[in-house]
């Protein structure tokens, strides 16, 4: 059985702020688990780190214009 | 780094020489100052962080970082060498350098594009960047072109026919020949217009409808009042040029509609900063705005300029310097700092600290440098700056000294923040995490 996922809003948070929540809240996350990251923006500088950290991330973009990033453990 | 060295190479020029602002501006000195500013500075800086933020800005991923390296070898070999021929005043040299320059700016062009057709989603941002670096384009071949047109081409008699060079040395004639129709003032300040306005102006008007709602948290708020404003800036410009070079009376009109443009700009932006959510505005967006506020007089005088069967007398010909001044100086430069201290601590920190985060305690961006020394540097830069376009009206060099050395000791606040921010690189603020708990409110499990 897969973990609860856990959610980041990082709306309305000038940069670097929503990667520092997100990368934060990556820290805790169980095995198996999905972060469900909302940010005003692609979050672009972010995906290296993830990638460098071993986590696969999508992005999509949302009906408010806001986007949604899953990510999980690659 | 390049970018601020040149900047305080160029202050030390106009302490050196204050006539570069005090008398008129047709001269080898200015014209070499006025290239290590534009091209040393703000060109250095605005294409160095195009590469950065282009991509970012437009979601997507910059085509070569190889071709930037060249880019940047060939910027600086043709910048160093193009303000020493001017200083000398060797235009057959100037053309050589600039050609080292222009071959680097090929480089920018191509990358840039490149990535720019990766672009997801064609918007309004990459409309304005396209076009400020078509107009880039154009001002690089306009001075080549005005290069060309003060050499002479004595070689074409003795080169053996069917010799290599012959062609290029042809069409570098008939350029010059074509070029000499018209008045060279005329074609320099035609040159100095496409570079300011097309190139330097429409990148802050493109960048900034992007970068101001994502500093201020606000949204564009009308894409088509944003697209109209950029529609009249390209055709006012292009209108400009036209009668600029020509010294036609239509220049006046052709200034009007550039200037409705920047009102309507001036009411998109008025509109975001009303819609946002974050309700103080830090040090870095106010450097901007206190550039835009320039960028009024500074529109009012090229308009007054412009006005047709105005007479040519010591003031009106300084005015014309007063409004380079205020426009280079002032409204780019002063955009320029700004957005340095947004650019600057960014990549400091997420080079720095970024790969950090979640595994120690890392500093916030606003703890990399001081907000006090902004506050200064932006007061006495400002006050240079001003100060600088005052004595250039009255062409007094007493009082561009004094202007200079208030703009140095500002730029002087302003290096020891950037040392402050760039400090970081070698001296990381690494402290260990608290021990775990309770999760942020903004987190939740569900």
């Amino acid at each position: 059985m897969s973990a609860e996922p856990i959610e980041v809003d990082a709306r309305g948070l000038e940069p670097p702020q929503p990667m520092m929540r997100i990368l934060e809240a990556l820290a805790s996350l169980p095995a198996g688990a999905t972060l469900r990251a909302r940010t005003d923006r692609r979050p672009m500088h972010l995906f290296p780190i993830l990638t460098e950290r071993g986590y696969a991330a999508e992005t999509q973009e949302q009906t408010d214009g806001s986007f949604l990033t899953l990510i999980r453990r690659a | 780094m390049a970018g601020v060295l040149a900047l305080v190479g160029s202050v030390v020029l106009l302490g050196v020489r204050p006539d570069i602002l005090a008398a008129y501006h047709y001269n080898q000195y200015t014209v070499a100052a006025t290239h290590l500013w534009v091209l040393g500075f703000l060109g250095s800086v605005a294409m160095g962080a195009m590469y950065q933020l282009v991509p970012v800005a437009l979601e997507t991923r910059l085509h070569s970082e190889r071709l930037a390296a060249w880019h940047f070898v060939l910027h600086l070999v043709g910048v160093a060498g193009m303000v020493w021929m001017f200083w000398r005043w060797d235009l057959k040299q100037v053309g050589h350098f600039g050609s080292a320059l222009a071959a680097g700016v090929a480089l920018f062009l191509y990358n840039l594009g490149r990535t720019l057709r990766t672009v997801p989603r064609w918007n309004v941002v990459a409309t304005g960047i396209t076009a400020a670096l078509a107009w880039l384009g154009l001002t690089v071949l306009a001075g080549l072109a005005i290069a060309a047109a003060k050499c002479t081409y004595e070689s074409l008699e003795t080169l053996p026919p069917g010799h290599w060079l012959r062609w290029p040395l042809i069409a570098l004639q008939a350029t010059a020949h074509w070029l000499g129709r018209f008045d060279p003032l005329a074609v320099m300040h035609a040159h100095a217009h496409l570079g300011g306005v097309g190139f330097f102006l429409m990148l802050i008007v493109a960048v900034s409808l992007k970068l101001l709602p994502m500093f201020a948290l606000s949204e564009l708020q009308s894409p088509r009042r944003a697209g109209a404003a950029l529609g009249l800036l390209n055709l006012g410009l292009a209108a400009l040029v036209v009668t600029l070079t020509g010294r036609s009376r239509f220049q006046f009109v052709a200034g009007g509609v550039l200037a409705t443009g920047l009102i309507l700009y001036g009411l998109e932006l008025r509109a975001i900063l009303r819609a946002r959510q974050r309700r103080g505005l830090d040090w870095g967006l106010r450097h901007f705005l206190v550039a835009l506020g320039l960028l009024a007089p500074t529109a009012l005088l090229g308009l007054l300029l412009a006005w047709p069967g105005l007479p040519a007398t010591l003031l009106t010909t300084q005015l014309e310097t007063v409004y380079g001044w205020l426009g280079l100086a002032g409204v780019v430069s002063l955009t320029v700092l700004g957005f340095l201290y947004k650019i600057v601590p960014f990549q400091v920190w997420y080079h720095t600290y970024a790969r950090h985060v979640g595994r120690f305690r890392v500093p916030a961006l606003a703890d990399l440098y001081s907000e006090r020394l902004q506050k200064v540097s932006l007061g006495l830069v400002l006050a240079g700056v001003l100060g600088g376009a005052l004595a250039a009206a009255l062409a007094s060099t007493g009082g561009v000294r004094v202007a200079v050395l208030v703009l140095a000791l500002g730029l002087g606040v302003f290096v020891t923040n950037l040392g402050l921010m760039l400090r970081h690189f070698w001296r990381p603020r690494l402290e260990p995490l608290a021990p775990p708990r309770a999760a942020p409110a903004s987190v939740s499990r569900t």
